[in-house]
């Protein structure tokens, strides 16, 4: 990725907002147990993803992306993780007091999700295609015949080569990123509203990330479908996203349209993630990176969850948390924003 | 099916090693066979003449060879105590093993992996912690202690079943579950943390996302990735059958191959003895490679590489 590209995404979209929402997250809170204790990992975050539009989730590891995203799935990992509070919307509909089964219906027919690990995301014992096969035959009053070609028409689009002779394939058979694409078309095999992938490439081959998310994309576009995608790759954000939310120790930090966020950061902690791509600053001759560490979550410290990092910080900052502020398309939490200087 | 030839000709040669093994074991520590079969009052030149005609004087390696001749041309001959033909006790006692070693080979299985999915299931209730403080317990208690143990509760006090004797459906009861017991143990145990293992995997999370109903996730796919290292136990299982039923049979007085071969290696009557260990030694290698083949059927992996 480079600094052109950075630059090089118009807003060939209108940025979100004044579509129809697809998925409204409000306030949500999800704490972990573990070993008796028990701590908040998403501390109330808020985030909308509309249709036909790419919303990425930025932030480092362990900020807790992927923890919003899989409750969104109602997918947290059972007797660790639990929303304890806010509110989760699809469509207007709250999923959080869904039934099972309601939420079962959802799953993959209106709501998808692809993973990170594709290694380990396919069930090894049955071959691909049956796996598609039943997953769409839970969803659609279809033939075993319909539902594979279906399930072929899925991995055309997903592009795995081949796709009618692999339907008996075992998950071994195949590649790191074939096996992505199969995760990819049973994502899509039922033309779902919304796409949430979780570092769909961070697993993969740096030669085979760039198609997939391409394909993704083209996937996306086409279908006009929301899609929240999770990275901590900028440069991913910068090539693919309409609207970025950044996350540091489980809140939002900052949102706002992929261009402006660029141009224009406001959070010191963006302003950081954004001054540590390679390429700005290289050409300053020096690699920055944010120094210090993020709190632990089973301790946070009062005030600002940045200020033990923060340059700008106020003494306002360590006693008392901003509040996440809405300006128009964009979103900040912090009391004392500086203009963005690379460097 | 690479794997599976590989394994095939391996089987062979353990087989070989482990014929030559109970071979030497046995001729070694066997002491004077001349005891066991001929009567105390047999002069030494009688019992010269009769290890000659036994080749007993001929060197051990030919005798080796010699023995294993006569096996594989359905000849190994007879006991030394009552002249019967090894071969007919093989068919006699052998079909009682299978029956007792059979069911109990049954029992681990019909009755482990069901306890150890409904462990699995309802995790940490108060079910799953009975069955598994059970399986703890069970693994612990020595097989003849629990055979005594039995004898004594549903014999001797209760009187529901017979203390020993042979072959109906109710002698066979007690050796039977008493020969499971620790296999059943194991068994629940594996079941429950494979089952728990494939339910937290990442792939029951994208069949999940895919909007599969749990039951279905459960009974298809948690199932049938759980039976992949319980099918790989099964060998082991088969071993600890064979090797118990040495004890089993012969507190139960079930006329196997165990009874036989522990009756025979106190009276000294080494044909039968040998025959025997190698017969028993022979299964365990055989039932590993049975069992070895059906974890390559159940895991795709395996199967063939691409
Ligand atoms: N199984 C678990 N047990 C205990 N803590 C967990 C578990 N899974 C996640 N956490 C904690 O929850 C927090 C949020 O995790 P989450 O997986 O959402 O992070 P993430 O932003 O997706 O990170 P990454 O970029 O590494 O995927 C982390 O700080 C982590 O320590
Ligand atoms: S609120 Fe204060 S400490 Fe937090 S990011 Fe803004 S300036 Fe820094
Ligand atoms: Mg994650």
């Amino acid at each position: 990725m480079n600094a052109t590209a950075v630059e090089s995404r118009s807003g060939e979209v209108p940025s979100g907002l004044d579509r129809s929402p697809l998925l409204e997250i409000e306030d949500l809170r999800i704490s972990i147990a573990s070993d008796g204790s028990s701590f908040e990992v998403v501390k109330g975050v808020a985030l909308t993803v509309c249709e036909n539009e790419i919303v990425c989730l930025v932030g480092e590891s362990g900020c807790g992306k992927s923890m919003t995203a899989l409750s969104v799935m109602g997918l947290l990992p059972r007797g660790i993780a639990k929303v304890t509070g806010g509110r989760i919307a699809f469509e207007g509909r709250s999923l959080l007091s869904l039934q099972k089964r309601e939420l079962r219906r959802l799953r993959a027919d209106s709501i998808s999700m692809i993973f990170q690990d594709p290694i380990t995301s396919l069930d090894p014992v049955f071959p691909i295609g049956s796996v598609l096969e039943e997953v769409i035959r839970s969803h659609r009053d279809v033939s075993r015949a319909e539902a594979r070609e279906i399930a072929v028409r899925a991995l055309m689009e997903a592009e795995l080569p081949d796709a009618a002779d692999r339907l008996d394939s075992y998950p071994h058979q195949l590649s790191g990123g074939m096996r992505q694409r199969v995760m990819i078309a049973l994502a899509i095999a039922l033309d779902p509203k919304l796409l949430i992938a979780d570092e769909p490439t961070t697993a993969l081959d740096v030669t085979v990330q760039a198609q997939i998310l391409e394909n993704l994309r083209a996937r996306q576009r086409e279908r006009e479908m929301g899609m929240l995608l999770i990275t901590h790759d900028l440069a991913v954000v910068a090539s693919v996203a309409d609207r970025v939310a950044v996350m540091y120790a489980g809140e939002i930090v900052e949102e706002a349209p992929v261009d402006e966020l660029f141009s224009d950061p406001q959070h010191p902690y963006t302003q950081g993630l954004i001054r540590s791509l390679p390429d700005i600053s290289v050409s300053k001759g020096s690699l920055h990176s944010i120094p210090g560490r993020v709190p632990p979550p089973q301790v946070p410290p009062p005030g600002c969850l940045f200020a033990p990092r923060c340059e700008h910080a106020l003494d306002l900052c360590w006693e008392a948390s901003p509040e996440l502020s809405r300006d128009g398309a964009k979103s900040l939490r912090c009391y004392n924003a500086q203009p963005f200087e690379i460097g | 099916m690479k794997r599976t030839a590989s394994r095939l000709a391996y089987t062979v040669i353990v087989l070989f090693v482990s014929s030559i093994a109970v071979f030497y074991a046995i001729r070694l520590s066997g002491g004077d066979a001349t005891a066991a079969a001929l009567p105390g009052s047999a002069t030494e030149e009688f019992r010269e003449e009769f290890r000659d005609r036994l080749g007993l004087n001929e060197p051990i390696y030919q005798q080796y060879f010699t023995y294993m001749g006569r096996i594989l041309s359905g000849d190994p001959g007879n006991s030394l105590t009552n002249n019967k033909a090894l071969t007919d006790m093989l068919t006699e006692h052998g079909r009682n093993s299978l029956i007792l070693g059979g069911t109990a080979f049954g029992l681990v299985f019909l009755v482990g992996i069901p306890l150890g999915i409904l462990a699995s299931l309802r995790r940490n209730s108060w079910a799953d912690q009975g069955i598994m403080s059970l399986s703890t317990v069970a693994m612990a208690v020595p097989n003849f202690w629990l055979a005594l143990l039995a004898v004594w509760l549903f014999a001797s006090t209760l009187g529901w079943l017979p203390s020993a004797g042979c072959c109906g459906t109710k002698q066979l009861i007690l050796p039977a579950v008493v020969l499971a017991f620790e296999g059943i143990a194991l068994t629940v145990r594996m079941t429950r943390s494979a089952m728990i293992e494939s339910q937290n995997s990442d792939y029951v999370r994208t069949l999940r996302a895919g909007g599969l109903s749990e039951w279905r996730i459960t009974c298809k796919h948690v199932l049938r990735n759980a039976l992949i290292p319980i099918i790989s136990l099964a060998g082991l299982r088969i071993g600890q059958i064979v090797g118990y039923a040495l004890i089993v049979e012969t507190i139960f007085g079930w006329p196997g191959l165990g009874q036989v071969l522990v009756n025979a290696v106190l009276r000294r009557d080494y044909p039968v003895a040998q025959f025997f260990s190698l017969v028993l030694v022979a299964l365990v290698v055989l039932g590993n490679w049975l069992a070895d083949t059906g974890y390559t059927i159940a895991n795709p992996r395996l199967r063939k590489s691409t």
